[in-house]
């Protein structure tokens, strides 16, 4: 059968399985721990549209799974978005909303705003109810000027001239709530970003690597990959890393012969052709 | 949808083993607009006349020609609002394609789809064929595309192909003129000869519309003083 009409899909949380949740809970069942980003966001309004930063770790619990990734999510031209929280949500979020700001946009013939990513963002998570660990700085220049938002797993939203998320929020923050003033300038604006990153690679373990910039003023967008790259590989080891063969120590030997299994089998049928 | 009394596709097959609806179809098509599309070596164009129901219309709130992605647009004959809808299940299609591979969608699995939409119509309950034929104009990796989707769901690869009212005369013209290796430049002067022989009127930017993907693969509609220019070209 056909749909006469795009039906709007049945969203929200399905709390069916929260009972049964419960009570493996109360059964001692150890829930698995989420696969975090573990991070470092900011961004910041300048005089001429806004800045967004990024540390570039992506942590599995105490291991580092990617040294480089890159958490600055791109919304539309004029929109980008920087993901905190689980790394799966973060992206699939930003991807899904980004799409639908492109069918927005085909469908009225302008540039996107950022108040309608936000509105579109806050709207999934909070049918979500927070299940979608994503915690968002979202920034962007459009027709009503530059404009600087989070957004909570929950589905709340602040709009800032200055924001930080992620584990290392509050090293970045001490940065901003001292050195920040209205009016700066990009060289400006993109120097205490990048120092905020780094003050969260450098005192959050669960930041680290490189930091990314992105610079969006009306116009015109610079995505600054890897801006700064302050943590070099430097320890590789001169000697290199072959080795000959009889370096390692033979402490004992046991040899176990391999006993094999003979099964005769009586009179079995023939293959069928 | 089930239960109505409608449920019963009205794409039945008469006893000559024709589907009398899409054939109806076909006849809103043919007694809509004329449109074109041409396939160039380095691009393609697409052209419809716009003929205002009266001078009272806003033109510049009118337009035929849409863009699908940045690398596809349509055009079509027949009944406007039918190919509303078309479009945007077009573009909502190449959105879901983009997401699930991460890729542009390619011309032809877009006409593909499109073109499985407009079948669907045919062999349901409760609902008719659209009245469009649509030209699809892209340029990927294969190069550049021109096809055209009817209300059957039957597309199509053209070189240059014409559909709506003065479809024969078009189509002759085209034959005579086409070119294997003519250039998107020379395109655009064939397509605006070919509206022009079957036009009533004083044909002017305000009413054609001519949308162009370049090499570069972007589509854009052209504004209405680069027809001018073009037409002056012309003359």
């Amino acid at each position: 059968m056909v749909k006469m009409t795009d039906l709007p899909t049945k969203g929200g949380f399905s709390f069916d399985l929260c009972r049964r949740n419960e009570m493996l809970l109360k059964n001692g069942l150890q829930m698995p721990p989420f696969r975090k980003t573990g991070t470092t966001i900011v961004g910041l309004v300048f005089q001429d549209g806004v800045v967004l930063g990024a540390d570039t770790r992506a942590t599995e619990g105490p291991i580092v799974a990617d040294k480089n990734c890159e958490k600055i999510h791109f919304m539309s031209p004029n929109i980008y978005c920087c993901g905190a929280g689980t790394a799966a949500d973060t992206e699939a979020v930003t991807d899904m909303v980004s799409s639908q700001l492109q069918l927005h946009r085909y469908a009225t013939g302008r540039e996107s705003r950022v108040v309608t990513a936000l509105t579109l963002l806050k709207s999934h998570l909070f049918n979500y109810q927070g299940h979608v660990s994503a915690a968002l700085v979202l920034g962007g220049v459009d027709v009503t000027g530059p404009h600087l938002h989070t957004v909570y797993p929950h589905g709340s939203t602040d709009t800032l001239p200055f924001a930080t998320m992620g584990s290392g929020s509050l090293a970045a923050m001490s940065v901003f709530e001292s050195k920040y003033k209205e009016g700066l300038t990009r060289e400006e604006g993109i120097e205490i970003v990048a120092e905020a990153i780094c003050a969260g690679i450098f005192n959050d373990l669960g930041s680290g690597s490189n930091v990314d910039v992105c610079v969006i003023t009306k116009g015109k967008t610079e995505y600054l990959r890897n801006y700064q790259l302050p943590n070099p590989r430097t320890y590789i080891s001169s000697k290199g890393y072959t080795f000959v063969k009889g370096q390692t120590e033979v402490l004992s030997t046991k040899i176990t012969q391999i006993q094999h299994k003979v099964e005769t089998v009586e009179g079995g049928d023939a293959m069928e052709e | 949808m089930g239960d109505s009394q409608y449920s019963f596709s009205l794409t039945t097959f008469s006893p000559s083993g024709k589907l009398v609806q899409i054939e109806h179809a076909l006849m809103a098509v043919g007694s809509g607009q004329t449109s074109l599309g041409i396939k160039a070596a380095n691009g393609v164009v697409v052209a419809t006349e716009k003929k205002l129901p009266s001078i009272l219309v806003d033109e510049t709130s009118v337009q035929k020609i849409q863009s699908v992605t940045p690398n596809i647009g349509v055009v079509y004959s027949g009944m406007g609002p039918d190919s509303r809808v078309l479009v945007r299940k077009c573009r909502k299609q190449a959105q879901q394609y983009f997401r699930l591979y991460k890729e542009p969608i390619p011309v032809t699995q877009l006409v593909r789809e499109t073109a499985a939409v407009m079948q669907e119509f045919t062999q349901s309950g409760g609902v008719r064929p659209f009245g469009v034929s649509l030209l699809i104009a892209g340029y990927d990796d294969n190069g550049p595309q021109l096809y055209q989707v009817d209300p059957s769901g039957s597309y199509f690869s053209w070189k240059a192909s014409a559909m709506g009212k003065n479809v024969s005369n078009a189509k002759t013209f085209l034959e005579k003129r086409y070119t294997e290796d003519m250039e998107l430049e020379d395109a655009i002067h064939t397509a605006i000869l070919t509206l022009k022989e079957g036009f009533e009127g004083q044909i002017s930017g305000k009413n054609i519309e001519i949308g162009i993907i370049t090499a570069d693969c972007k589509f854009r509609v052209l504004s209405s003083s680069e027809i001018d220019d073009y037409l002056a070209e012309v003359e």
